[in-house]
């Protein structure tokens, strides 16, 4: 007797019809041919011939394919993959491995959106910070070879204190070193960057202009955009075209990127100018952070700038040059260096007066291209690295821990499928694969938040600046698809090996609503206490330099900032005769005195917080000293209302008055820090001094109060004051203390200085509070960050404390219910998820607290008034936590003890 | 016109015409309509049991799973009210076609 079912269920495999309607046909069928059969039996036919009639009717598969419902046809992809049975290539199952997981996440969307949102934060954050890194630190020039660029700079080489502290080279000793060394295949020099007055449309605008030496562009090894750029012939004394090359940042904002840029002509500070070239774009010079408008032949300096160079740049004692060199190939910067220095010897040999006691440093470029603060960008960058890192960490962590619950939902899945032939590897590798997938599609989603964050950074920054692109180029790229494919792997493992160790048999036998296994628990809380470990560490961190920033406001900087507007002028660069300059700032100071709301106002050569201090001090009855050994005294030439206007006090003698005119005995205020350093316990009023680039001895008159000059917070500087009368400069700036809210009166001070002097350029309008936002700025940025890193890595925390908690309430929801059911209060049930929840936390947090120790004294530079273990931001950062988590744990608390008992005793 | 024309014009009006006295499974179906034919018109089982789903689908038959003692579970079609219209429909049109066919080519007469 045939068994017409199996015959019939052969046939129909292929027609992958669903199992009810595969079953149904399948009865109906056997039997037609069953009966078939009899019959054909029945009428006499032999075995043979009965079985074959009876088999025929099944010849004509192809009909019944035809024929067969739409709906009754299995969905088109493919079963589960079971196991390795029909596994066929590897790509074969990587096609299906895909398919497998786009069909589980089509089922669960929120889990996918929730896994993409997370680490795309995490990755966006480490795109932004690889892509600025990246940009400051790894390429930041787009010159030829950057590594063979050296810079040379002079520094003392006997030791005192500023010994280390390197100078610019004057323009003659820069000649010879061109002409005497051998191991350089190129050598320029460039004088950093300064306002020029560029007179346009009736109105002046500063410029900023770098004047560098002819072999300046083909040293660095750097084409023109556009046009051209200019060679050692643009040096050639009578040349009689005057020629700059343009930034493309400021083409691109200042002249709208106007295609016929090359060959305009720009009337700087009284001086027709021919642009010959764009200079590349991302090309800013020499500079760290932010480049010069435009660059000019060193030659033009003497003609642009009348006032000031022409005794600079053949002066072999005036530091003018900064030296950018290109060692020829195979030479090491050790060799270099040696060659440099006995050039140093001849050269000291032969001008003692100039060079004696200098020495010359040779140092790869990139070390001194953001000046004294290249160590610290350094630093900053490697923090900057690590924060992000942490929190990709944090979000790695986070998704694991979904990918987790998740795992134990599909345990039962995983089981049946173990038990009928699938191996652990090849599960693992379909865990791996959809995890992966995920990471690279988070790792999407992060570069798209990545260009966003560095379009709006290039937005907050100058044009001329070095971050103006996105900067998203191949190692970008490269960097977020290698964090994707890692982030996607590091997250996988966990539910991956989860799932290798699964107990089979137990988790068959268990009820359908079986939860987490206890390993994977243990998992998922180690994976949340290292997630509150680290977002303490970065809110600590962020703590500390809000700490830092905070009590940086709170220092006095020696001037009063409020109701205070500073405007930086330079009739000289107007082609103001000093007679001329003189007249510019008594009218523009009485126009100004007169305007509602002034309260006085003042000139002052320097900036506050922006003064540079210069070398050459000289003190009556002492020996004199060598440029290179005092270069820290600031010189501020200010008019007799100063003291009064900037709020700066006179401790000691009296501020400068009428007598002080340019034919009385020179005079001058110290402030209190010479008095101290010179005259220690005698009185210094009466003493006199000589101040660098004059030839008389002055009085000092009175002692002014220690301020921050140079920026804030600094050590205490040398000061010495000298009346505008007696000391008349092309550039000054004044100062205007208003009795209301100065920004009301910026606009009409400004138009007051324009009446007074048309043609004068007016640079950094700024009121007091924005000069110290300005020099805070750098430190306002790192606590932005830090801040913004410390409170994703919180907010991720918490969302995977809650998460957990959740999925905890859910498994328990039988076990509470029995509690509550045997009289247990709601405030037990509350208490009792809460200190399930808490008790990851503080241990979280104890050992954030060690990190945040540790760590803290790595940042110990970076702080301000602040110690690394400073309570207060322990204490907050603890508070920030505790308060959030306890928010993440109180809310499935909640629900479980809306628990109805009955409901959940029922609930399995 | 063979006869596997001939069955795919008109399989659906032979089906419903033998259900039209009673309710019956497929194999009878099948044997019935080969029977009244005298054998000429055969259903192969890959072509019976789509159409039978077919007619189903159009609601004009039903098929149910009928146990009764001392037998197999069989699968009894049966005609609805509609599979009833649809017969009479499907039957005058076929007697107009023949008529047509007959008065055209004259064969009564012939």
């Amino acid at each position: 007797m045939a068994d017409w079912r199996a015959i019939v269920r052969a046939r129909l495999t292929d027609l992958r019809l669903t199992a009810s309607a595969e079953s149904e046909l399948t009865e109906e069928l056997a039997q037609h041919l069953d009966d078939l059969h009899r019959d054909l039996q029945s009428g006499g036919a032999p075995d043979e011939a009965a079985y074959r009639e009876t088999i025929s009717e099944l010849d004509d598969i192809a009909a019944l394919r035809a024929g067969i419902d739409r709906n009754q046809l299995m969905a088109k992809h493919e079963v589960v993959p079971v196991g390795d049975a029909t596994s066929r290539t590897n790509l074969d199952d990587l096609r299906r491995d895909l398919r497998y997981a786009a069909r589980t996440w089509r089922s669960n969307p929120l889990f996918v959106f929730v896994v993409i949102v997370t680490l795309g934060l995490g990755i966006g954050a480490n795109t932004t910070v690889f892509t600025v890194v990246n940009t400051l630190i790894v390429s930041p020039m787009p010159v030829r070879a950057p590594s063979e660029l050296m810079a040379l700079a002079s520094v003392a080489s006997t030791g005192t204190a500023q010994a280390n502290t390197p100078m610019p080279l004057s323009r003659p000793n820069f000649l010879d070193y061109e002409a005497q060394t051998s191991v350089f295949s190129g050598v320029a020099g460039y004088v950093p960057m300064r306002a020029l007055t560029w007179q346009a449309h009736g109105a002046s605008q500063p410029l900023l202009s770098e004047f560098v030496t002819g072999n300046y562009f083909p040293t660095l090894g750097v084409a023109a955009g556009i046009g051209r750029t200019f060679g050692p012939e643009a040096e050639r004394p009578g040349d009689p075209q005057p020629v700059a090359v343009m930034n493309y940042g400021t083409w691109q904002t200042r002249f709208g990127g106007a295609a016929d840029i090359v060959g305009r002509q720009l009337r700087l500070n009284n001086v027709v100018v021919t642009i010959v070239g764009i200079a590349p774009p991302r090309f800013i010079g020499v500079n760290g952070l932010v480049g010069p408008d435009l660059w000019l032949p060193l030659h033009l300096a003497e003609q642009l700038l009348p006032n000031e160079m022409p005794a600079v740049v053949g002066n072999r004692s005036r530091p003018l040059l900064q030296v950018v060199a290109r060692v020829k190939p195979g030479v090491t910067t050790a060799q270099a260096q040696a060659n440099v220095g006995a050039v140093a010897a001849v050269l000291a040999r032969e001008y003692p007066a100039a060079n004696a006691g200098q020495a010359v440093m040779v140092r790869p470029v990139r070390d001194v291209l953001f000046g004294r603060a290249s160590t610290m960008v350094r630093f900053a960058g490697a923090v900057l690295a690590l924060v992000a890192g942490v929190v990709l960490l944090i979000a790695c962590s986070n998704v694991a821990n979904l990918l987790l619950a998740r795992c134990g939902a599909r345990q039962q899945e995983m089981a049946v499928r173990i038990a009928l032939g699938a191996s652990r590897t090849r599960l693992v590798r379909q865990l791996l694969t959809e995890s992966v997938c995920l990471g690279l599609l988070s790792g999407g989603f992060g570069l798209l938040i990545g260009y966003v964050a560095m379009q709006l950074l290039a937005k907050s920054l100058p044009a001329t600046g070095i971050l103006t692109t996105s900067g998203l180029d191949g190692a970008v790229l490269l960097f977020t698809l290698v964090v994707s494919l890692a982030t996607g792997l590091i997250f996988g493992m966990v539910p991956a090996i989860s799932v290798s160790r699964a107990d089979v048999s137990g988790t068959l036998q268990e009820s359908r609503t079986a939860g987490r296994s206890p390993r994977s628990a243990t998992v998922a809380s180690a994976l949340l206490v290292g997630q509150v470990a680290l977002s303490f560490l970065l809110l600590v961190t962020a703590a500390l330099f809000l700490r830092s920033i905070q009590r940086a406001y709170e220092i006095d900087p020696g001037f009063d900032a409020d109701h205070l507007a500073v405007f930086l002028t330079n009739p000289g660069q107007a082609g103001y005769d000093e007679p001329q300059t003189n007249a510019f700032y008594r009218d523009v100071a009485e126009r100004a005195a007169r305007l509602p709301g002034t309260e006085s106002v003042a000139w002052a050569s320097n900036m506050p917080l922006f003064a540079r201090p210069l070398g050459g001090l000289q003190v009556e009855g002492r020996p004199p000293e060598l440029p290179i050994d005092s270069s820290s005294t600031i010189v501020n030439t200010v008019s007799r209302s100063y003291f009064q206007t900037s709020g700066v006090v006179i401790e000691e003698g009296r501020a400068f008055t009428d007598v002080d005119r340019p034919t009385s005995l020179p005079v001058a205020i110290v402030n209190a820090k010479v008095a101290r350093d010179y005259w220690p316990g005698a009185a210094a009023i009466g003493k006199r001094i000589q101040i660098p680039g004059e030839r008389q001895m002055r009085e000092i008159v009175g002692i002014a109060r220690i301020g921050n000059y140079s920026s804030f917070g600094e050590l205490p500087q040398r000061c010495v004051y000298v009346p505008l009368e007696q000391n008349p400069l092309p550039a000054m700036t004044l100062y205007v203390r208003t009795t209301g809210d100065p920004t009301q009166t910026v606009n009409a001070v400004r138009g007051e200085i324009l009446a007074a002097g048309p043609h004068v350029m007016i640079s950094g309008i700024r009121t007091g509070q924005q000069v110290i936002d300005g020099s805070l700025f750098q430190a306002r940025v790192g606590v932005a960050l830090l801040s913004v890193f410390g409170l994703l890595a919180l907010g991720l925390a918490s969302i995977g404390l809650y998460g957990i908690l959740s999925y905890a309430v859910n498994q328990r929801q039988r076990e509470i219910g029995l509690r509550m059911a045997l009289g247990a209060s709601q405030a037990t049930v509350l208490r009792m998820v809460v200190k399930q929840g808490m008790s990851l936390v503080v241990v979280g947090m104890t050992i954030g607290i060690g990190a945040a120790l540790l760590v803290g004294r790595l940042l110990n530079r970076m702080l301000f008034g602040v110690r690394a273990g400073d309570v207060v931001s322990f204490i907050g950062a603890a508070l920030v936590l505790s308060t959030v988590a306890l928010l993440a744990c109180y809310l499935p608390a909640r629900r479980a003890t809306r628990l109805d008992p009955l409901v959940a005793l029922r609930q399995s | 016109m063979s006869t596997a024309e001939w069955k795919k014009g008109s399989a659906e009006l032979l089906v419903l015409s033998v259900l039209e006295d009673q309710p019956r499974h497929g194999y009878d179906i099948s044997k019935l309509i080969q029977l009244r034919s005298g054998g000429a018109l055969r259903f192969h089982v890959t072509s019976l049991y789509p159409l039978l789903h077919r007619l189903e689908k159009h609601g004009w038959i039903v098929g149910r799973w009928v146990e009764k003692p001392e037998q197999r579970r069989r699968r009894y079609y049966s005609l609805t009210a509609r599979g009833r219209e649809a017969l009479r429909e499907k039957q005058q049109s076929w007697k107009d076609f023949v008529a047509l066919i007959t008065r055209v080519t004259g064969i009564e007469h012939g």
